[in-house]
């Protein structure tokens, strides 16, 4: 054990929410050497302020916050902004079923139990933007609310809510054109683009 | 119950597009009581509409092994600590 309390909480709380912060990381930024220095810059900010972090809260969440904030400040630089105004959730969802129509006539929700879709979705996250990579690694896999993502990414709820829908419509579509591609199913027709570069 | 911020009101009954539009809601279980009801019994009854939400539902369930945890790397861990000791934290002895 350490000597110190503060850096026995420190251990306990955030040095052990590492892997987690590693993911967040990557899905922030493509490289793994940003990634890396995006992690370390968010440890060294979260120990010099962990006096101000309030026991009880989720350090998780905290060190997600500052990270993001880490990468933002990097990004100010070579700032790549997406235009995400004129998302519509629903319209996203809508549109996620008629593309599963496609998926469904080319066999792909027959035979999705049996392949391995991993390659296919992380292949679709790093291709997206950053923007829509972020939120579903905050709330389909880290598990968190779409409040708690919000407040993470400083975003309004809707525009968590939009971004999500948008970007699992992408994985979705993704996995059909893998499926496709990879011979594992027949190409029914090309589903819609409709959206992807708005 | 979550609420999203852009409810609108859904009718008893249902059709096709408007559960479709509201399929993303109702599987992370963000729509009110009653629509959760009234989209449910449309998927019950709907074939069509049924496969889309289990696909969606599948595609979902299958994200998160996709991008497992990063292994932990020794590298970066020593990388943080030797930078939080310069800070002057105090390294956790082995054991």
């Amino acid at each position: 054990m350490t000597d110190s309390p503060r850096d026995a909480e420190f251990d306990a709380m955030v040095l052990d929410a590492l892997p987690h912060v590693v993911r967040f990381a990557r899905s922030l930024a493509h490289d793994e050497a940003l990634a890396d220095d995006l992690v370390q810059e968010t440890y060294l900010r979260a120990y010099r302020g962990w006096a101000t972090f309030k026991q009880g809260l989720d350090a998780r969440r905290w060190l997600f916050t500052i990270c993001r904030n880490v990468y933002l400040r990097h990004r100010e630089r070579e700032a790549r902004v997406v235009d995400t105004s004129g998302e519509d959730a629903e319209l996203e969802s809508l549109a996620a079923s008629v593309e599963h129509g496609e998926a469904d006539r080319s066999g792909l929700a027959h035979v999705i139990d049996r392949i391995d879709v991993g390659p296919a979705i992380r292949a679709a996250l790093v291709a997206v933007p950053e923007v829509y990579r972020t939120t579903v690694i905050l709330v389909d896999v880290e598990g968190e609310s779409y409040e708690t993502a919000a407040e993470i990414l400083g975003v309004p709820v809707g525009t968590v809510r939009s971004r999500l829908f948008r970007a699992r419509r992408l994985l979705q579509q993704s996995l059909y054109t893998y499926a496709v591609d990879a011979g594992i199913v027949r190409n029914t027709s090309v589903p819609s683009q409709e959206g992807v570069d708005r | 119950m979550t609420t999203t911020d852009t409810q609108r009101d859904i009718p008893a009954l249902i059709d096709c597009e408007t559960a479709a539009r509201a399929l993303y809601d109702f599987l992370d279980g963000r729509l009110p009581h009653a629509t959760m009801q009234a989209v449910q019994a449309h998927v019950d009854t709907c074939t069509t509409c049924a496969g889309h939400y289990r696909f969606a539902r599948r595609v979902l369930d299958l994200i998160p092994a996709a991008v497992p945890l990063a292994g932990e790397s020794h590298a970066l861990r020593l990388k943080i600590v030797e930078s939080l000791k310069a800070e002057g934290y105090i390294e956790r002895a082995a054991g």
